[in-house]
């Protein structure tokens, strides 16, 4: 064999190129890894304390893995993997919740044994000051305690070493669910109290930065927008069975690059990443070098909003006409990659089940459309704008283009917008929009719930400014209610509502994704849409 | 010594002139920001139970509630005394996100420029030494690739073939692997500080996490350096006293680079602060590609957001870079030609 001199320059000059850029293996590193769950994701996490006002939303699912809180949400198996199971709650800190017969008083039973992360016990004094924080702090917690009918400071008493008791005044159907949700942590109060000044008596701003909980992980190191690092806490039993979780110790790690986030995962670099690309899916699943868990999203969905408050939309047979017009299959399959549960196409006339989000009864229907717009005097067009926040754009992109084609064929001349998200939201708020999209997540499943959150109010998940006059005394008629069948035909009364004004179009539930390592077992889609790091381990 | 004094008095004296074009960076800025259509209360309320309440209070804790002209003058005040805001979407104080994230986009523009002026420079100087030969086309051709493809796409090509393809590159996330241990933060400059503590083996990891970010902006700058080094190089090349040198018989390596290269060195050092200045702002692509923690990313995210006090706080910082870049600059232009002064 002839060697060239510079084939060999070449081929020396490869060889030190590669030792450099080598990973250094041993051992002990691989035993790390395997002990090691990495996760990626394109987020941010702003806060370790859910509740403060300004967290990012991937704060919030963080915090189960670092606070326990009073009760959690079981899972159950589903086709593709776990999912959340909101009928049946545990206890987690509290080892055991006796419900008084008329449905006002709750007594939490803490759990024996259970401690800080600093070693110290859990008291119950601890969780009395968590859920007078919860109720008084300026925070995230206090709207969602209110969902509970928890306002005041007066409702929690110290009823014994280890009790404490929760009384409301008219029984409510969420106020154990509610305790369930990330905006509920349970603090360590004297560590956080050390921390409290007297302009921040709830120690709002150190436990931003700093975690004083006694979930099963503790924070090792937290490089906001860029890691955080997770450890396991030993001495955590507050799991269903009191086992320890698997992984020792949980990377969070932010990488902005969709396809990179992928190329990680399938190479075995990275664990797991929640937010690849819709459009990258089917290829992942052809190549096989990592699973897609394609679970459906039951407590979410994506909508085309109206605004209701200005014309045309209006007047609700424009709205209907819109809906009729919608190309519901084609967006389907060009938005979504037909990776989800539509929430359109039913036929029925009465709603078959007493649940908010159902398939509607909304289907293509051109010549129905056109005499829609006619009873409305509308049936020489108009001109309108279709927006969303350029966030979206992979899943709306696809659909904007559908909606304009369809929509021009009653003479509806539709302006595509995309917009920044900050921009977006704000006039969304502001009722600036005229049609647009939208996608919303409802942690408690309960159908009053989701009525409340997304059908009525002023707040930016009313994203329509839907305004029945009969909505907020159905929900709040709901919400107490303690008889199911009554419960049922009060959802069934908003059902028809929401049938009959069309706020919003509901398309589909989407999909939730998530894309794991092959040896990764136990994945649970959870209600925050985050991960929860206990839930999961290496085969 | 008396030297030393009058460099320091002009550079003071710069600096100071420089001032009202800072403030008025700062203004400029702040009020740019104020006219985007988006609320970051809003934006930043966007939790499921958020209703008027909340955005109210976030407005009332980012000061927004306050009328504009008020705004500025607190937001004045409070960066006379070094506060910049802080983030919504990191939740940190703007400076300390400002001040953990520049070594990093320093040390990556370095490294990039580095590279760059190392190839670009015998590039063009080759190329104009045989003007319209195989060597010029090849560099021409070069400069063109790398010119037009945009700097993610050389970026996502690069990750490709070297981390996907070929396994031989770390995985594109950052400056140090995910299971090395964290750096010693002295200077902030990985390479630099891992060296001080003499641990070579996460020197080695940190480069090679750095080679592919950095290759991918050098590939990206090197045609306006090795254009300028040709055309510079040509028109020296060109002059009385090359010819001169030549025809007495002085050694090719003495004549080209010694009085070639040498006086065509002004539009070079010119065009590299240029060239410096703009990577380090708009090498958001490739941070963003290679999950680098950088400070273009990170305003970018602002901005995207609508969270003023970071955007507001990175412009600044570009400000006084590109004020003490165009300093070295003109500091350099004196060694490089003694008849030019720092005035």
């Amino acid at each position: 064999m002839r060697l060239h001199r510079r084939d060999y320059l070449r081929g020396a000059g490869g060889a030190a190129l590669s030792a450099l850029m080598a990973k250094h293996s041993n051992p002990a590193a691989a035993q790390s890894r395997a002990n090691t769950l990495r996760h990626i994701t394109g987020a941010t996490i702003s806060s370790l304390d859910p509740t403060f006002q300004g967290a990012t939303r991937e704060s919030l699912p963080l915090s189960v893995n670092i606070y326990d809180r009073l009760v959690s949400m079981g899972r159950r198996q589903g086709p593709h993997g776990f999912i959340f199971d909101a009928d049946n709650l545990r206890g987690e800190l509290a080892e055991r919740i006796d419900r008084s017969s008329d449905g006002l008083t709750f007594t939490f039973h803490i759990r024996e044994g259970a401690t800080w992360h600093d070693g110290s016990p859990v008291e119950v004094q601890d969780i009395k000051w968590s859920l007078d924080r919860a109720v008084t702090a300026r925070s995230f917690a206090k709207a969602q305690m209110a969902i509970g009918s928890q306002t005041s400071t007066d409702q929690f008493t110290v009823v014994g070493d280890r009790q404490l008791q929760i009384k409301l005044d008219r029984p409510n159907r969420l106020a154990l669910l509610t305790l369930s949700v990330p905006f509920l942590p349970m603090f360590n109060s004297k560590l956080a109290q050390r921390h409290a000044g007297s302009d921040d008596p709830w120690a709002i701003n150190w436990l931003k930065d700093n975690a004083a909980g006694g979930g099963a992980y503790s924070v090792e190191s937290n490089r906001p927008g860029q890691q955080v690092v997770l450890r396991r806490n030993d001495r955590w039993k507050n799991g269903p069975d009191g086992a320890l979780p698997f992984f020792q110790r949980i990377i969070i790690q932010t990488v902005p690059d969709v396809s990179a986030r992928v190329s990680l995962v399938e190479r075995g670099d990275a664990d797991l990443t929640l937010d690849a690309a819709a459009s990258d899916i089917p290829g992942i699943e052809q190549r096989g070098r990592a699973r897609v868990l394609p679970i459906t999203q039951t407590n979410a969905f994506q909508c085309v909003s109206f605004n209701v408050r200005t014309a045309p939309f209006d007047d609700v047979r424009v709205r209907k006409a819109v809906a009729a017009a919608l190309p519901y299959d084609d967006m389907f399959t060009a938005a979504i990659f037909g990776r989800g549960q539509p929430l359109y196409g039913a036929t029925w006339s009465e709603p078959p089940s007493p649940s908010v989000f159902q398939p509607m009864p909304n289907r293509t229907d051109l010549e129905k459309a056109r005499e829609l717009l006619r009873e409305a005097g509308r049936g020489g067009g108009f001109r309108t704008t279709f927006s969303y926040p350029s966030s979206a754009s992979a899943t709306v992109d696809p659909m904007a283009a559908l909606i304009k084609e369809s929509l021009a064929r009653l003479n509806i001349d539709v302006t595509v917008q995309k917009m920044p998200d900050a921009q977006f939201t704000t006039m969304l708020v502001e009722r600036r929009l005229a049609m647009f999209f939208d996608f919303g997540t409802s942690w408690l499943t309960p159908s009053d719930y989701i009525a409340s959150n997304f059908y009525s109010g002023p707040g930016r998940w009313n994203s329509s400014g839907w305004n029945n006059p009969e909505m907020p005394g159905l929900i709040e008629q709901a919400r107490y209610e303690t008889r199911q069948d009554a419960y049922d035909d009060t959802v069934m009364r908003m059902v028809r509502h929401i049938r009959d004004e069309v706020p919003v179009v509901l398309l589909w539930h989407p999909s939730h994704d998530a894309v794991v390592g092959r040896d990764i077992e136990g994945y649970t889609y959870w209600f925050h849409r985050g991960a929860d790091y206990r839930d999961l381990r290496r085969a | 010594m008396r030297g030393i004094v009058r460099v320091s008095s002009r550079i003071a004296h710069r600096l100071l002139a420089s001032l009202p074009a800072l403030v008025g960076v700062l203004v400029f800025t702040f009020l740019l920001m104020r006219v985007l259509p988006g609320d970051p209360a809003v934006f930043f309320a966007s939790s499921p139970t958020a209703g008027p309440e909340e955005i109210q209070q976030i407005r009332v804790s980012m000061g927004l509630d306050r009328s504009i002209p008020e705004q500025l003058v607190l937001y004045l005040r409070d960066v006379l005394t070094g506060n910049l805001g802080r983030s919504m979407s990191t939740g940190q104080p703007v400076a300390t996100d400002l001040a953990q994230r520049l070594p990093a986009s320093l040390e990556l523009t370095l490294a990039a420029l580095v590279l760059a002026l190392a190839c670009a420079i015998p590039l063009g100087v080759m190329a104009a030494l045989r003007p319209g030969s195989a060597v010029d086309h090849g560099v021409r051709l070069l400069c063109s690739i790398g010119v037009c493809a945009p700097t993610f796409v050389c970026g996502l090509v690069l990750i490709y073939v070297f981390y996907v393809v070929l396994g031989i590159a770390p995985d594109p996330t950052g400056r140090i692997g995910a299971f090395d241990a964290p750096p010693p933060d002295i200077t902030g400059l990985l390479l630099v500080d891992y060296a001080l503590v003499g641990d070579f083996e996460s020197w080695l990891s940190a480069v090679s996490q750095l080679i592919l970010p950095a290759v991918t902006m050098a590939l990206f700058v090197l045609a306006p350096l090795a254009r300028m080094t040709r055309a510079s190089m040509l028109i020296a090349l060109g002059s009385d006293f090359i010819r001169t040198a030549r025809s007495v018989g002085l050694p090719p390596f003495k004549v080209i680079v010694g009085y070639g290269l040498r006086n065509a060195l002004l539009p070079i050092i010119t065009i590299t602060g240029v060239v410096f200045s703009t990577m380090l702002g708009a090498n958001v692509l490739v941070e963003k590609v290679f999950a680098w923690p950088g400070v273009g990313s990170y305003a970018l995210d602002a901005l995207v957001s609508s969270d003023y006090a970071p955007v507001q706080g990175f412009v600044l910082l570009m400000a006084m870079i590109f004020v003490v870049v165009n300093l070295t600059i003109d500091t350099l232009y004196g060694f490089a030609d003694p008849r030019v002064s720092l005035r």
